[in-house]
């Protein structure tokens, strides 16, 4: 499937489209009834899960609370230890931060492990344009790169691709024989790739967390390809949320309990490297820098309701638990960070005038809620964004320094949808009303060309019998019983 | 000891499925349960703060809170109902004195099958149904109630029932209240999903909520299925 | 205004007044695990990895099967780290073989079959290996070839991930500043989620288990 740009707002088309592509569908759910029952066996052996959800989102809850002083304890730590601390307050600075870095060095080959981060900001797109775009290290982000397309998924960006499109995919871009053998597709990979870190002159990567005591990054992988990006080259940008720091040390052991079970159902993944600035005497870069990306977290932050959204920790377990993710994948969202967590964080990202859809797009079935590492709150955290939505409020609702222009504006209202709600109110408020409204609605469903006419009542019936208004509702049938 | 229990129809159960809310009544009848009904209920307001219309809402679960708060016990055949009404103190939190009242009457608000099993201590009301029963985890019955063995325990009490688990697991039905009809094909997307846990012999589909089955049956309906939609308060007073 | 001051001014305006709930306690190491016990699962949990765990009397005898295991696969080039363990490495390594010190040429590290290193420690829990750069240099031995040997020696075995965690501090910082995590080969799931060993690091671990590594 070739993916124009999508955006929320057309999030009811996107769906549409990816129904109806058969391939997709079945591709999604075969991998997200995979994961989840991964996550559900590695969860299973682990007695005190529960504990330890509690504790990383205390922990989580306490960082935020006083994000201000933990920042700057990380900054001073890290440039101690001999990183350079950078900070974007939107995605162009910190694009900016890192095409100068590359170009003060004359950086011309530079490769990327997986970010997310690094997608949010559309650095690859910004460097591109300076002829410096990095070559995607991960073998997903590389088949998507390849074919480009953006990630649908945040663990496993080509999940809505079978092993056949990849195949051809290669067949098409590198000029390979034929195959769909994930083993041989990877091994070409592989051969490639090495060519790529063997020459490169500054790697890029995410940060999964940031410990304030040590200055500290931790990022997390499989496939080796993070720790090509981080010791090969020169130099290491590393790109980081703000939200990502963590006070101590010793608090990466409950994350790193959470974080692999949750997402791929792994008791850790193969591969995690902490670093704790430039390492060259141990064959590392001569420099690491660490850009700090605000762009619009220092808003959600201020947002005492919202706040819990920035615990997020990446893992996708909410992604594979959703049935609207399992049925329409990650690229309905049009935005970086689909499913529900994208669902709740990019209209606080990009605001609720261009991604206000998403939060109704959720049957509020809580599926996402019970399996969050962190204990987000999904759920309420939707239906308070619906409530600003409709309200016309911003999100989020203080605005900051740090913020990026766009998030300002409101929602668009809707009057017609409003009224309808104000006259529900009105009638069901009152029992006298109530039922004056449901003996019309009675007369009504005698014509049913009439309750055609009603948007919602064709929109059931597209796919199902509409049931019935019975004869005499309980209440007289009640009374009729003389109790 | 003789419960006093005020009965909350729901505005689905009292409109279109009386007869959910008669099986209803004559469940906690045998239950040793006295059952009033104030017809000056209405709705729990859901809908509305669903969809993100706090004050609409407001004004209807002001409305509830009066009719319920002199209640012992208020008990609905619905889990998402029920659920609605546990979220007030958070519609209100920003007014203490409704805040207040909105609790009282949350802290004794109970779906069915979890007031039966849990509060008394019942399991089996001498139902007979035969029939194989899958049974459907309604998503707010089960994660925000924690209802899901006490169903299921009432539902192998009844004789001549057998009662399968759907192959699809506790995924959810697809109904979500107006998410159904603003995203009608992704709604029948999940929907369908759901029903194909559905195993050939089954002859009942069962929930605690009627909205859910009133999405289920909608579909299988339409489908032409031979499969019957059931609430659990029509099983558990069949004889 | 720098943004820098933009950002943590805005936070810190943003958290103006914010209740701060408190920080948990860190966690209580669990108690250590017997050394058999230690030794049993750390063998499991690699051997699921795809991993291959080996126990060897001493340091002799460790340098004396890596050499084996590279005639054995035929190893042309090897990169070896600088680990007191194998310090006695050279005198097993088969005639026709390169041996490739951490500081030799990029390009030629590149072009090693086989990595040889030591690990600080050894995590039984998770089967993991902990490289740390301040007491070896063994980045990229441990990481380019397709086989990745280790040798490792029991006392240096941990009982838990927490354990670790205590072990990896040393006066309130980690005890290097590059400390990696190897759990088994690396692996991928990126096409269908289907497994595939060895896509970018190693496509095999083998550890040596060194008994006395006096």
């Amino acid at each position: 499937m070739r993916v124009s740009p999508l955006t929320p707002e057309t999030f009811a088309d996107n769906a549409r489209a990816a129904l109806a592509d058969a391939t997709l569908t079945g591709a999604l759910r075969r991998a997200t009834d995979t994961f989840a029952e991964r996550r559900a066996a590695a969860i299973g052996a682990v007695p005190d899960w529960q504990e330890l959800r509690t504790r990383a989102a205390a922990i989580k809850a306490h960082t935020l609370a006083r994000l201000d002083a933990y920042l700057e304890e990380f900054t001073a730590n890290a440039t101690k230890a001999g990183a350079t601390v950078h900070w974007a307050r939107d995605a162009a600075e910190a694009c900016a931060i890192v095409r100068d870095l590359a170009q003060a060095r004359g950086s011309k080959r530079l490769v990327k492990s997986k970010s997310m981060a690094t997608e949010e900001i559309h650095l690859n797109a910004a460097l591109a344009q300076d002829g410096r775009e990095p070559v995607e290290t991960d073998l997903g982000e590389w088949i998507i790169q390849l074919a480009g397309e953006t990630p649908s998924h945040i663990i496993v960006p080509a999940i809505h691709k079978t092993k056949e499109q990849i195949g051809a995919l290669f067949v098409d871009k590198l000029g390979i024989p034929p195959s769909s053998d994930p083993q041989l597709l990877a091994a070409e990979a592989r051969t490639r790739l090495r060519a790529h870190f063997a020459a490169a002159d500054l790697g890029i990567s995410g940060v999964n967390f940031g410990v304030a005591e040590t200055g500290t990054i931790l990022v997390l992988e499989n496939e080796g390809n993070a720790r090509m990006t981080t010791t090969l080259p020169a130099v290491h940008v590393a790109v980081m949320g703000i939200e990502k720091v963590i006070p101590r040390f010793g608090d990466l052991e409950t994350f790193l309990r959470l974080l692999p079970r949750s997402g791929t159902g792994q008791h850790l993944t193969t591969y995690q490297s902490m670093l704790t600035g430039p390492d060259p005497m141990g064959q590392g870069p001569r420099e690491l820098h660490i850009v700090l990306l605000d762009n619009g977290r220092s808003r959600i932050v201020a947002d005492e309701l919202m706040r819990q959204t920035l615990a997020c920790i990446r893992c996708g377990a909410c992604l594979n638990a959703c049935p609207v993710y399992q049925s329409i994948g990650g690229h309905a969202y049009g935005s970086v960070y689909p499913g529900p967590i994208g669902a709740i964080l990019t209209p606080q990202l990009q605001g609720l005038h261009s991604a206000g859809t998403l939060p109704f797009a959720s049957s509020l079935c809580g599926a996402c809620k019970d399996v969050c590492p962190v204990k987000i709150d999904i759920p309420s955290l939707l239906l308070e964004l619906r409530r600003r939505a409709v309200a016309g409020e911003q999100v989020p609702a203080a605005p900051s320094r740090g913020a990026a222009p766009t998030t300002s504006k409101p929602a668009r209202r809707k009057p017609l949808e409003a009224l309808g709600w104000r006259v529900w109110s009105w009638v069901t408020r009152s029992p006298a009303r109530f039922r004056l409204a449901t003996a019309f609605a009675r007369l009504g469903q005698k014509l049913p060309f009439a309750m055609r006419l009603f948007g919602p009542m064709r929109a059931w019936q597209s796919s199902r019998e509409a049931p019935k208004l019975a004869a005499r509702p309980f209440r007289d049938r009640w009374r009729g019983d003389a109790r | 000891m003789t419960r006093s229990v005020a009965l909350f129809a729901t505005c689905l159960g009292d409109q279109l499925w009386p007869e959910v809310v008669e099986a209803t009544v004559a469940v906690l009848e045998r239950a040793g349960c006295r059952v009033t009904f104030d017809p000056a209920q209405t709705c729990c307001a859901q809908p509305a703060f669903n969809s993100g219309y706090h004050d609409e809402a407001k004004a209807v679960a002001r409305a509830f809170v009066e009719v319920f708060e002199r209640a012992d016990a208020v008990v609905a055949p619905s889990g998402s109902c029920t659920a609605m009404v546990h979220r007030y103190p958070e519609l209100f939190r920003d007014e203490p004195d409704w805040r207040a009242r909105a609790e009282a009457v949350a802290h004794k608000a109970f779906e069915l099958s979890a007031f039966l099993v849990r509060e008394l201590g019942v399991v089996d009301l001498g139902a007979r149904l035969s029939a194989r029963v899958a049974w459907h985890d309604a998503c707010h019955a089960l994660r925000e109630l924690g209802v899901h063995d006490e169903p299921r325990r009432l539902l192998r009490a009844v004789a001549g029932l057998e009662l399968v688990e759907l192959r699809t697991g506790e995924s959810c039905c697809g109904f979500g209240g107006t998410f159904a009809v603003k995203f009608p094909e992704l709604s029948t997307a999940m929907l369908d999903h759901k029903l194909s846990g559905l195993d050939d012999r089954v002859d009942v589909l069962s929930a605690v909520d009627s909205s859910c089955l009133m999405q289920m049956r909608g579909r299988l309906q339409r489908q032409g299925s031979r499969v019957r939609a059931m609430h659990l308060a029509e099983i558990l007073a069949s004889r | 205004m720098n943004a820098r001051a933009a950002i943590l001014g805005a936070v810190r305006d943003g958290l103006r007044g914010a209740s701060v709930p408190p920080l948990p306690p860190p966690v209580e190491p669990p108690a250590p695990l017997a050394v058999a016990e230690r030794i049993a699962r750390f063998t499991a949990v690699q051997q699921k990895l795809g991993g291959v765990v080996e126990a060897v009397a001493d340091r002799r005898a460790a340098c004396a099967r890596v050499g084996l295991l590279l005639a054995q696969k035929g190893a042309a080039v090897v990169a070896a780290s600088d680990a007191p363990l194998l310090a006695g490495l050279g005198d097993y390594v088969p005639a026709d073989v390169a041996l490739l010190p951490p500081d030799a040429p990029r390009e030629r590290l590149l072009q090693a079959d086989i990595g040889v290193t030591g690990a600080q420690w050894g995590i039984a829990e998770t089967g993991t290996l902990v490289l740390a750069s301040a007491d070896e240099r063994h980045r990229l031995a441990s990481l380019l070839p397709a086989l990745h040997v280790v040798v490792l020696p029991v006392r240096a075995l941990l009982g838990t991930l927490g354990e670790a965690f205590a072990a990896l501090q040393r006066d309130g910082a980690p005890a290097a500043r590059t400390i990696t995590f190897v759990s088994g080969p690396s692996r991928t799931a990126d096409i269908e989620l289907t497994l595939v060993v060895g896509v970018h690091g190693p496509k095999a671990l083998h550890v040596l288990l060194v008994r006395d590594d006096g």
